[in-house]
């Protein structure tokens, strides 16, 4: 037979999408806001995950915490050797920082005490500032500040320097060295970066403390072993793994985001039965028609491939239509109203922009949980009338 | 050419009851020939033309078509069927509405993919021979009743059958376009061309061209 496509047939289909028009249009209308809702709610789950994966990547393995009396107190050095003589711990980093509340403008800063040898934060801090330079850093004793910081500053007439207040009503005064990069997710914060040493000093602590201690360890499935003998070691440790924060923060998502898909599912529901309505109730206009195309000679399959390309055009321009809408939506727009009922992950972290995470996976579920049914959906009915006989269907 | 066997339909109506609309008919016509089946309203013509383009299936008996049983065939053979041999012209034209009287004149040929130049010099010739080339473009629905009748015949012609079939062709129509028709209809005799005609108005029982008349009662043919 002809493998070439029909011309003929594909204008056929065309002028008849044309000739039913506001059944069409109002088809197209429905199943491009389903498919757009769809796309745009996978879109935004995607996005936050990968987001999400991102921020647990970062976690430190373990956080060891020491309690008294239930509160957290401060942690002193001493502990550090024992931890690091635990089998498969590769290094134990003491932490220091805290809130320093401004009185003159009646907000906190954030104070992070770092240390060279601090690996894991060369990589960020290097990041978030164009001038970064631990050992000016240590040697100046200096501070670096977000904008936030910068601006409050600037208002209480500091400019390159500020003065802390210490608990025992002395001052320090630090140098600031360098404001972070203005197009991080960090912009806004209210971070202050300086030495551990310099940290101590303006929180009054003593030299040998820390707030906590980061632990590393050599292989993470040894993580709840360690996590368990430092337990053992100190009991009046809180240990936070990974593993921990991780299942908070991805059940907290999942929580979310199965809550939405359950509202989604049945949102769904009814545009699938408005569409399955319009789409399959065949009117007697077309039911004579098909009559009247069998009775001049076509086929049973000669109909139900009009009818195919009839449906697989509609559907496909309204899959792609919908697509283009929610890649516009979504990463452009930054979806705005639907991102919000995310809310539960947005409250973990600063505003944020969606990452782009278009993957073929995602599109290709879309692709099929739509146009394949829409076109099953008016198929089947036409190809129900068309195996009647020709004289019965005319009548 | 054309043969019915033994033919009996009877129609289903509801869940028990049936019509019998056709009992034991036995009909013959030959190629070139030209018959008028007449009868009143309700007899079984339409029933018999239906069967004959294989639209439907008797319900005993055979029919014969060209040496083909087109009473046992497949419904996509008899798809085939009637595009390659039958030109149908319906009591209600059955035209497609909405669609243009081009487009309309076209559909039979669709689905054989045609030659884009052959068919559009084809066109040119049936709608200047019935006097319709300025309304080619026009959507159906807004003819006239004999503009639509011409477009119907047309649409009967444009595979150039070698059975012509036509159900109470003039029904609808005036005296002066049903007397057009008869005209169009005596044009399309020829040596290789059966038509069979179904219709009981008067004006068809004194044409010179009609070869036989086969009167239908109550679905029998009456013998004379
Ligand atoms: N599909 C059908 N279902 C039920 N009964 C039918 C069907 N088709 C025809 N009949 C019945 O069969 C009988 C013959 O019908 P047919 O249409 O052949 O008559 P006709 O001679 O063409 O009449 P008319 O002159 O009114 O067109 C009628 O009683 C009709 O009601
Ligand atoms: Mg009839």
């Amino acid at each position: 037979m002809q493998n070439k496509i029909n011309r003929f047939l594909l204008d056929f289909s065309v002028l008849s999408i044309f000739r039913r028009g506001s059944k069409n249009i109002f088809i197209f209308f429905v199943f491009t806001l389903l498919i757009f809702l769809l796309s745009s709610i996978l879109f935004i789950s995607n996005s936050i995950k990968s987001e999400l994966d991102t921020t647990l990547n970062e976690l430190p393995d373990i956080t060891v915490q020491r309690l008294q009396a239930g509160r957290a107190i401060n942690m002193p050095l001493s502990r550090v050797d024992r931890l690091l003589a635990i089998e498969g711990v590769k290094a134990v980093i003491p932490r220091v920082w805290g809130y320093y509340y401004f009185a003159n403008a009646g907000v906190n800063f954030s104070v992070v005490g770092i240390d060279s040898f601090e690996d894991q934060y060369r990589d960020l801090y290097s990041k978030l500032c164009d001038k970064f330079d631990f050992d000016r850093l240590k040697k100046d004793s200096g501070m670096l500040v977000g904008v936030g910081v910068k601006k409050i500053l600037q208002n209480s007439f500091y400019g390159d320097y500020f003065n802390f207040v210490k608990p025992d009503g002395g001052l320090t005064k630090i140098k600031i060295d360098g404001v972070f990069k203005g197009d991080t997710k960090l912009e806004s914060n209210d971070i202050i970066l300086l030495t551990s040493q310099k940290a101590r000093e303006i929180f009054g602590m003593n030299k040998n403390e820390a707030v906590d201690f980061v632990v590393k360890v050599a292989n993470p499935t040894e993580i709840p072993n360690i996590a368990r003998k430092i337990t053992t070691l100190y009991p009046d440790s809180r240990v936070v793994t990974k593993e921990d924060l991780s299942i908070s923060y991805q059940n907290l998502f999942d929580y979310k985001s199965g809550l939405f898909l359950a509202l989604f599912v049945i949102s769904a529901f009814t545009f699938f039965m408005i569409i399955y309505d319009k789409a399959s109730g065949i009117s007697s206009d077309e039911k004579r028609e098909i009559g009247i195309l069998k009775a001049v000679g076509w086929k049973i399959d000669d109909i139900l491939k009009e009818k195919f390309y009839e449906a697989f055009i509609l559907s496909f321009a309204s899959f792609v239509t919908a697509l283009c809408l929610s890649l516009f939506y979504v990463y452009f727009l930054n979806a705005p109203l639907l991102k919000n009922i995310f809310i539960g992950y947005s409250t973990l972290k600063p505003a944020f922009d969606l990452p782009f995470a278009f993957d073929f996976q995602t599109n290709a579920i879309i692709f099929f949980l739509t146009v394949p049914i829409y076109i099953a959906a008016t198929i089947i009915p036409s190809w129900r009338v068309a195996s009647m006989d020709a004289d019965e269907v005319m009548r | 050419m054309i043969e019915l066997k033994n033919v009996t339909k009877e129609f289903k109506i509801g869940a028990k009851d049936k019509v019998t609309a056709l009992k034991d008919i036995n009909l013959h016509v030959g190629k070139g020939e030209t018959v008028l089946l007449k009868g009143p309203s309700g007899s079984g013509k339409s029933t018999i033309l239906s069967l004959i383009a294989a639209l439907n299936k008797p319900t005993s008996g055979e029919v014969i078509v060209d040496g083909k049983r087109v009473s046992k065939l497949a419904d996509n053979f008899t798809a085939l069927f009637r595009r390659e041999n039958i030109g149908f012209i319906f009591q209600r034209y059955n035209l497609i509405p909405t669609l243009s009287a081009k487009e309309n004149v076209i559909v039979p040929l669709i689905p054989s993919n045609p030659d884009p130049i052959k068919l559009e010099k084809r066109l040119q010739e049936l709608f200047s021979s019935f006097s319709l080339d300025s309304k080619m473009g026009v959507i159906v629905k807004n003819l006239s009743g004999g503009e639509q009748q011409r477009v119907a015949i047309m649409r009967s012609l444009i595979n150039n059958p070698t059975i012509i079939i036509a159900d109470e062709p003039t029904a609808n129509l005036d005296k002066k376009l049903s007397l057009e028709f008869i005209e169009i209809l005596r044009k399309l005799k020829s040596s290789e061309n059966s038509i069979v005609i179904a219709s009981h108005d008067p004006l068809f029982f004194d044409l010179d061209f009609i070869d036989r008349q086969i009167d239908i009662q109550n679905g029998e043919i009456q013998c004379y």
